[in-house]
């Protein structure tokens, strides 16, 4: 019995750092490329450890544009963006999980057919809409569209199905709204979900580039991905300058996972002892 | 669909109590989607070239031609090809990403140490951009030096040119792409499992379940909203498949990766027809919906809401 | 507690967002926090003579290194020029021309802006440019000032050019024993010598001519062939002498193999390549120069590229155009007539070896020769003497996008030069209306 386990215990370590190697390879590649001379890029074999390391590309990096208002242009539209497709589509989700009403089949199945066109060809009617808005060139022309995240709401309506129907109506016996069974018990049973959404989510509105690109023309506004893009020239690209640059881009992403990974647990909890 | 969801008798039912939830979301729907939509729908009537100015004087006078885009598409030989490439793709690229992301999203739900870090090490790839995959794949799958191809070696396979081989190139470009999602899908999946009430484990283990029935009883059926969740929107995202083959192969070798939305883009900022583009998104629009809509009908069957 | 405030953050969105979307759904619905933000430069106003005027000016070409450089030119301008503002906007190339093409379609594009001679052709053929009037041409090369005029209207000035020679690594040649290439050589020469180089070992190549579009226009005027005929209304690109030129290129790669098959290069690019120290010969473009010269570690010159039955090197420029429905044609034309053909503007642009200034008198330019590595730069002047002009037709692009596919096909050997050819000859006729 102790042998098996252990044989299992072995077998998992080994099948989980196998993944974790093959994710992980390009990304160390990035690491140690960030890190090279622009001679030593693209050796034959791979050079995975620079053999004269340096901080150049950093340092073109930080030197290139005013980081700290980038980063804070880029952080004040992620977290806003965030926090209003949580909200928008939690809300939507409990109306089409939980609360009846005629139509909602087809209005699901609307906001679903939203996700089947190319932006390729909306992106210019929508330019058009925003101009005509006097969006163009206010925050609001690239948070605003988070009200309405088809995917968003989609998984929400999928995770809120599966709450027990005996959960909400026991709240509602015991007299609270429709707000309240909403916001107290639907909304925590559904943490887990709600925190994937959030790196998802935050992670669509970090990296977004072309929509930022169409709509921020002062240059006061910049967001990172905008700011990283001026580091290629047209001929040549500068690949340890570039992967610097991208490392940089994914240090919020990681310490939102990882903050948003503690959830996880918490929503077991919650899931514990509510049921 | 009638009856998923559902409180069957519960007071608080109907459209008055409903809206105030929907409002936000109605808003955006029609304003940032349901609008730029339908101008969509009217430029894929004109031959516009996307250059001149949209909806000027007499745009639709001047540029009006009917069905002739839809037409015209329908009778093109590239048409069907680029349609069968990207099928190629949805076929290749949905059960293989399927199986990794349930497989991935199992081993990290284990109350294991050191799963925190697996956790996020699984979800670089979905973080790393596509320039830096792209660039680190080709040399993965470079014929001659490449990694891939000297391990197959070592196994007595030779490999095949990969993204440099027409018969390869889409093989290649699902492999890197699963690489790329699995971390995204298994994440969803993941807090599918997470959510699974505990209360259901500790019943089967008092009956002496083991971690196969355990997972083929309670983990699989009770993940099958979110599985579904994953189906469709990986069949919409895949008939949209477009930043992996713009870095990787832009179409080639030869066309064998030329797909719809890559050709979409095309048409309507390089070739400047955008109004055949438009055309084309939308037969494609009527693609997707006719898939999505038989998966919704037949989720009933294999579905587990409301356990 | 959290849930609370997130309930009452709901609660005021919902209120706020009904009480402008109810009543009228899509212009009104605009939330109060952004309405009030400037936007600045949408909107030309009817300035008063005493107030400068703000133009606004967008471009790739500066993106990645040159930002500085552009701005002393704007500086210097606005010296010479206190009437007038710049306000500069600079976008990376890759999205560059997708994000002036929504602009020019949703009415907001700015007051004048860069393209490349790709792009140009289709948007002065569709009538979205203003013919530049009034600015004086005088300085400009007339080769250059040509390219940019479409039936005797000048739409775009050449705002800098570029053009193309042969790089060699003069090591490999020594270790080979072979003569450095001249200004006399042919293909053939270039053949025997790349053959030298590559014997030189297993991964060590001759030379790296690119199987495309681009090398494809230049490489069959070397053998007095083209892509279409001279009146631009037939496409010619099966032609006997297009045939030889490119069964000379594909060669190469699939005979004797001086030139890496793809499978060979792996994912390292040509300049990798060169500048790895194993390619003997490169013909690229002369903004390869910094790049090379920061990171070789070996001697390198340069040559006028080789021809066959006669010369024919590559000419690459960009423009910059006037938005016909900018409210200061006037500035905008002295603004642009200044950028490209005043001698200051040439000094800063060289002072900082960006791009040639596209001027007639090479004198201006002395001071570029100066500057070495390459030693021969005058190779990059008397290579002037030979331009090819792409063949410029409205569906550009489509046409590039028809002969890539079918070269890349012949290059990995899949289909023949000739079937390539021929199949690209139908393609470009089924699909591409000339006019």
């Amino acid at each position: 019995m102790i042998h098996k386990k252990r044989l299992g215990t072995a077998g998992y370590y080994t099948a989980a750092i196998v993944i974790a190697v093959l994710a992980m390879i390009p990304f160390l590649w990035m690491l140690s490329t960030s890190f090279k001379s622009r001679g030593a890029l693209m050796s034959v074999p791979i050079e995975w450890i620079p053999k004269e390391p340096t901080l150049k590309a950093y340092i073109k990096v930080f030197s290139k544009f005013p980081f700290l208002q980038t980063i804070g242009n880029s952080l004040f539209i992620s977290v806003i963006y965030t926090l209003i497709t949580l909200l928008s589509a939690s809300m939507a989700a409990f109306a089409f999980a939980k609360l009846r009403f005629s139509a909602a089949d087809l209005l699901l199945k609307v906001f679903l057919a939203t996700m089947m066109i190319p932006t390729q060809v909306t992106i210019i009617p929508l330019f058009v809409v925003m101009n005509k808005m006097n969006l163009i060139n206010t925050y609001g022309s690239v948070i605003l569209p988070s009200i309405f995240r088809p995917f968003a709401v989609f998984l929400l309506v999928q995770q809120m199905r599966t709450i027990p129907n005996d959960y909400l109506d026991a709240a509602s016996i015991d007299g609270a709204s429709v707000f309240q069974v909403y916001y107290k018990v639907a909304l925590p049973l559904c943490i887990p979900t709600l925190a994937t959404l959030s790196i998802t989510t935050f992670m669509e509105s970090w990296n977004d580039y072309l929509w930022p690109l169409l709509m921020l023309t002062d240059k006061a506004k910049m967001t990172l991905p905008i700011a990283l893009s001026t580091l290629n020239g047209q001929y040549a690209t500068e690949y340890n300058v570039l992967m610097a640059g991208a490392l940089i881009s994914m240090i919020p992403i990681i310490v939102i996972y990882c903050f948003a990974q503690k959830n996880f647990k918490n929503g077991i909890m919650a899931g514990g002892i509510k049921g | 669909m009638k009856g998923n969801g559902p409180g069957k008798n519960r007071g608080c039912g109907g459209l008055i109590t409903a809206s105030p939830f929907l409002v936000p979301s109605l808003i955006g729907l029609a304003i940032f989607y349901l609008a730029p939509m339908l101008i969509s729908v009217f430029i894929s009537l004109t031959d516009w070239n996307g250059l001149d100015r949209l909806f000027a004087d007499g745009f639709m006078r001047q540029h009006y031609i009917g069905l002739e885009n839809y037409r015209s598409i329908l009778t093109s030989d590239e048409f069907w090809k680029v349609l069968g490439n990207t099928l190629e793709y949805i076929v290749l690229y949905i059960p293989l990403m399927l199986l990794v992301s349930i497989s991935v999203a199992t081993l990290l739900s284990r109350q294991r140490k050191g799963v925190g870090v697996f956790r996020v090490l699984y979800y670089i790839p979905v973080l790393t951009s596509w320039v830096a995959a792209s660039l680190i794949w080709k040399t993965i799958l470079a014929p001659q030096f490449g990694a891939m191809n000297n391990i197959l070696a070592l196994f007595g396979i030779k490999g095949p040119g990969w993204l440099l081989d027409e018969k390869w190139a889409m093989p290649a470009i699902v492999l890197v792409s699963v690489w790329k999602d699995m971390g995204f899908f298994g994440l969803i999946l993941l807090s599918g499992i997470i959510g699974i009430n505990t209360s259901y484990y500790e019943a089967a283990a008092i009956d002496g379940a083991g971690p196969v029935t355990k997972f083929f009883r309670i983990t699989l059926p009770l993940l099958t909203p979110a599985i579904f969740y994953v189906m469709i929107v990986s069949l919409i995202n895949s008939f949209q498949l477009f930043p992996q083959i713009m870095i990787m192969t832009d179409g080639g070798p030869n066309g064998a990766t030329q797909v719809m939305v890559e050709r979409i883009y095309k048409y309507g900022f390089r070739y400047f027809q955008m109004g055949y583009a438009s055309a084309f998104s939308w037969i494609l629009f009527v693609i997707i919906m006719l898939c999505t809509a038989l998966q919704l009908r037949g989720q009933n069957r294999w579905v587990n809401y409301d356990s | 507690m959290k849930q609370l405030i997130a309930l009452l953050l709901t609660l005021a969105m919902v209120f706020a967002l009904a009480a402008c979307g109810g009543t009228a759904p899509a212009p009104e619905a605009k939330p109060a926090e952004e309405a009030k933000a400037p936007a600045k430069a949408e909107t030309p106003s009817e300035a008063p003579a005493a107030e400068p005027v703000t133009i606004t000016y967008c471009n790739f070409n500066a993106n990645g290194g040159q930002e500085g450089t552009l701005d002393e030119m704007v500086a210097a301008f606005e010296k010479e020029h206190p009437e007038i503002k710049v306000q500069v906007e600079t976008i990376a190339y890759d999205d560059y021309f997708t994000q002036m093409q929504t602009r020019v379609a949703g009415g907001t594009a700015p007051d004048c802006y860069e393209l490349n001679i790709e792009n140009f052709a289709a948007y002065a053929n569709k009538g979205l440019l203003a013919e530049i009037t009034g600015a004086d041409t005088s300085a400009l090369n007339e080769t250059a000032l040509n390219a940019f005029n479409v039936g005797g209207k000048q739409f775009g000035l050449p705002e800098s050019f570029s053009n193309v020679i042969l790089i060699y690594n003069k090591d490999l040649f020594d270790a080979a024993g072979v003569a450095y290439p001249t200004a006399e050589w042919t293909q053939d020469d270039l053949q025997q010598a790349a053959e030298a180089i590559r014997a030189l070992g297993p991964d060590t190549f001759g030379i790296w001519q690119p199987i495309t579009y681009n090398e494809m226009f230049k490489v069959v005027a070397q053998y007095g062939g083209a892509l279409l005929n001279q009146d631009k209304t037939a496409f010619t690109i099966n032609s006997a002498e297009n045939l030889k030129a490119m069964q000379t290129l594909v060669d190469r790669v699939t005979v004797s193999n001086v030139q890496p098959t793809a499978e060979q290069a792996g994912a390292m690019g040509d300049w990798d390549w060169f500048m790895s120290g194993k390619l003997g010969m490169i013909p690229t473009g002369i903004w390869a120069f910094q790049t090379f010269t920061e990171n070789c570690e070996f001697d390198w010159d340069i040559v006028v590229e080789p021809g066959s039955t006669q010369k024919a090197t590559h000419f690459f420029s960009n423009c910059v155009v006037m938005n016909p429905e900018t409210q200061h044609a006037e500035a905008v034309a002295a603004w642009l007539a200044w950028l490209t053909g005043s001698t200051a503007s040439a000094d800063i642009r060289l002072a900082h070896g960006w791009d040639l200034p596209a001027l007639k008198d090479m004198d201006a330019l002395a001071a570029y020769l100066q500057v070495t590595p390459p030693e021969n730069k005058v190779a990059v002047f008397d290579s002037l003497n030979y331009l090819v002009m792409p063949p410029v037709i409205e569906d550009y692009a489509k046409m590039c996008d028809i002969i890539n596919e079918k070269l890349s096909a012949a290059a990995a050997g899949t289909m023949t030069v000739e079937d390539a050819l021929n199949a690209a000859q139908a393609e470009c006729e089924a699909q591409i209306k000339l006019g």
